[in-house]
C-alpha cells in the first residue's frame, strides 16, 4: 500500500484542476496581457478577469483588484515583505514577525535587516502561540507592518487571528497573514480580520505549483517586486501562468467543508491509534486549536529520520523535524522556537492529510508505525533505564 | 540518496543489543542528541563479541551495524585507529551525514581506545 501523508509539503492536483487547465496549454495559450493586440488575448483575458472574480468573491475581497497572483507562496511573501518595508520607508523602518513564520518570510526580514530595517521576531508559547501582550509592546510608532500566520506548516497550531488582527489595526499598522498552509482548511475573509495582505498557496489544496495568490487591500501601499511590463496591477511584471491561475480557481471551486470534516476524521483516528497503542510520546502544537490537515507527534527515545525512512519503506511519506535530518544538525527552529529541546524535536515526525486520503490508509500506517517505533527502540540506549 | 549498503543495515541492523560483562563499553551522545553505545568483549587484544545500542539517523545506525561486522576478530591495536576513511570503504559519504556518521564512529572509538 501507498500512503501520502505529506500533503503539507504539496498535494494531488485534482483531475478537475487538470482539465480545467489543459485548454490554457491548447486553445487559450495567448497572453491576457495581450488584450489589446488580438483576440486571442481577449478570450484568455476574460476567462482570467473570471477567475480573478471568482476568488475575490471567495476571499470576500471588496474588487478583483485586490487579488494578485504570483509564483507561489514564497514570492508572495518575499513580495509583502520587501514591498511593504521598501513603500513605507518614510512612515519607519521596523517590522515584525513571529519567529515561526515559514522562511519565506523569516530570510526576507533577515535581508531586510542586513539593508538596516530592524525586525523583531515575537516569541511564541510550548503550543505554538504568540503572546499578544509581547506582540502589543513590540508595536512602535516607526513599525510598518505585523506578519503573523494563519496556522503552523509543522505543527498546525492556529493563532488568534481576531485578537491579532485588533492589536495590529488598534495601532494603525499594516498586517500581513501567511494563510499559505491554512487557506482553505481555515476559510477566512481577510476584511473579517482586518487583514491588508494574506498568502494563498494552491498547490497545498490539490492545485497546480507554479502559482501563488496575494490578497492585497486596495490602497495598500506596496512596492513592485518583479519589474518589467504592467502586469498584475503593474505591481507584478512577468508573463501570466494562466493555467496556475485557472487551476487555482478550479482548486477553491472543488474544495469544500465536507473535505474538512473528512480529514479532521482522518487526522483523529491517527490520534486514537497512536495514544492507544505507542507510549512515550508527545503531541507538538495545539490539540483543540490546530489546522484539520496537520498532525505532529515525538516519538521519544527515537530518531525523525529512522522512523521516516522505516516507514517509506513500507510505503508511508512523511517529514521529520530531526536534526539528523537537517543540513547543519540543527533541529527544527519551529519546535525549538516552542521550547522544545533537542531530546523533543529528535523523533518528531509530521503526518499531514488530504481529502484523497483513507481511513484503510490511517490504519494501516498506525500498525506500521507502532511496529516501526517498537523496533527502533529495542536498539534505543535511551530511556529504558 | 541512501546507499544500497546503509539501506541493507539499517533495515536489518547486526549484533544489536547489550553484553552483560563487558570488557569495555564506549558512549558518545552529539548536539543533536542523538547517541550510540558499544559494548566489547576482548581476549588477548582480540574483539571476541561487540554489541551496540543506537538512538540515531539510518547512517548513524547503518555505520554501528557495519562497525560490529568489521571489528568482530580484529585486534584492538588495529581497530583504534578506525577513523571515518574506513567507512568511505563501504560507501560513498554524504556530506550532510558526516555528523552521523562520527557518532557511530566516536562511541566505538570510546570503547576501544581505554584497551590500549
Amino acid at each position: 500500500m501507498r500512503v501520502y501523508l505529506d500533503n503539507a509539503t504539496s498535494t494531488k492536483v485534482d483531475d478537475k484542476v487538470l482539465e480545467a487547465m489543459i485548454p490554457f496549454f491548447r486553445e487559450y495559450y495567448a497572453l491576457p496581457s495581450s488584450q489589446f493586440a488580438h483576440s486571442y488575448g481577449i478570450e484568455v483575458n476574460d476567462r482570467i478577469n473570471e477567475a480573478r472574480e471568482f476568488i475575490a468573491t471567495k476571499l470576500g475581497a471588496s474588487s478583483p483588484e485586490e487579488i494578485v497572483f504570483t509564483s507561489g507562496g514564497t514570492e508572495a511573501n518575499n513580495f509583502v515583505i520587501k514591498g511593504i518595508a521598501y513603500a513605507n520607508i518614510e512612515r519607519g523602518k521596523h517590522i515584525i514577525v513571529s519567529s515561526i513564520e515559514h522562511l519565506s518570510i523569516i530570510e526576507s526580514a533577515r535581508k531586510l535587516q542586513k539593508e538596516g530595517f530592524e525586525v523583531t521576531y515575537l516569541p511564541v508559547d510550548s503550543e505554538g502561540l504568540v503572546d499578544l501582550s509581547i506582540l502589543e509592546k513590540s508595536i512602535r510608532d516607526d513599525t510598518v507592518l505585523v506578519s503573523i500566520q494563519v496556522g503552523n506548516h509543522e505543527t498546525g497550531t492556529i493563532q488568534n487571528l481576531n485578537a491579532i488582527g485588533n492589536i495590529v489595526k488598534g495601532k494603525g499598522v499594516l498586517f500581513h497573514t501567511d494563510a499559505a498552509i491554512a487557506w482553505p482548511y481555515i476559510n477566512l475573509a481577510p476584511s473579517n480580520y482586518g487583514i491588508d495582505l494574506m498568502t494563498i498557496s494552491p498547490h497545498k489544496f490539490h492545485g497546480p505549483k507554479g502559482i501563488g495568490i496575494l490578497y492585497i487591500k486596495r490602497g495598500t501601499k506596496i512596492t513592485k517586486f518583479i519589474d518589467g511590463g504592467f502586469n498584475e496591477f503593474n505591481l507584478r511584471a512577468g508573463s501570466e501562468n494562466t493555467p496556475g491561475i485557472i487551476g487555482a480557481r478550479k482548486a477553491i471551486e472543488t474544495f469544500s467543508e465536507d473535505d474538512v470534516k473528512k480529514i479532521k476524521r482522518l487526522k483523529e483516528l491517527l490520534m486514537e491509534n497512536i495514544r492507544k497503542d505507542i507510549p512515550d510520546v508527545e503531541l507538538n502544537g495545539s490539540e483543540d486549536n490546530a489546522l484539520p490537515h496537520i498532525l505532529n507527534y515525538t516519538f521519544k527515545y527515537v530518531e525523525g529520520e529512522a522512523i521516516s525512512l522505516r516507514l517509506d519503506f513500507e510505503g508511508i511519506a512523511v517529514t521529520t523535524g530531526s536534526a539528523c535530518y537537517s543540513r547543519n544538525l540543527q533541529a527544527s527552529y519551529i519546535l525549538l522556537a516552542m521550547g522544545k529541546t533537542h531530546e523533543e524535536s529528535h523523533g518528531s515526525i509530521r503526518f499531514s492529510f488530504s481529502r484523497f486520503n483513507t481511513e484503510e490508509e490511517i490504519l494501516y500506517t498506525a500498525s506500521k508505525l507502532k511496529e516501526i517505533v517498537e523496533d527502533l527502540r529495542r536498539l534505543s540506549p535511551l530511556g529504558k533505564e | 540518496m541512501y546507499p544500497d549498503i546503509v539501506m541493507e543495515h539499517f533495515m536489518h541492523p547486526r549484533n544489536v543489543g547489550k553484553i552483560k560483562n563487558p570488557t569495555s563499553v564506549g558512549e558518545f551522545e552529539n548536539e543533536a542528541r542523538a547517541k550510540a553505545v558499544f559494548y566489547v568483549v576482548v581476549e588477548d587484544g582480540v574483539v571476541t563479541d561487540i554489541k551496540y545500542q543506537v538512538a540515531g539517523c539510518p547512517f548513524a545506525i547503518a555505520v554501528c551495524s557495519l562497525i560490529s561486522e568489521y571489528a568482530k576478530t580484529k585486534r584492538v591495536e588495529e581497530l583504534k585507529v578506525f577513523s571515518m576513511d574506513d567507512v568511505k570503504r563501504f560507501f560513498e559519504i554524504p556530506e550532510d551525514k558526516e555528523d552521523c556518521i562520527k557518532l557511530s564512529i566516536n562511541a566505538f572509538l570510546n570503547a576501544i581506545i581505554p584497551l590500549t
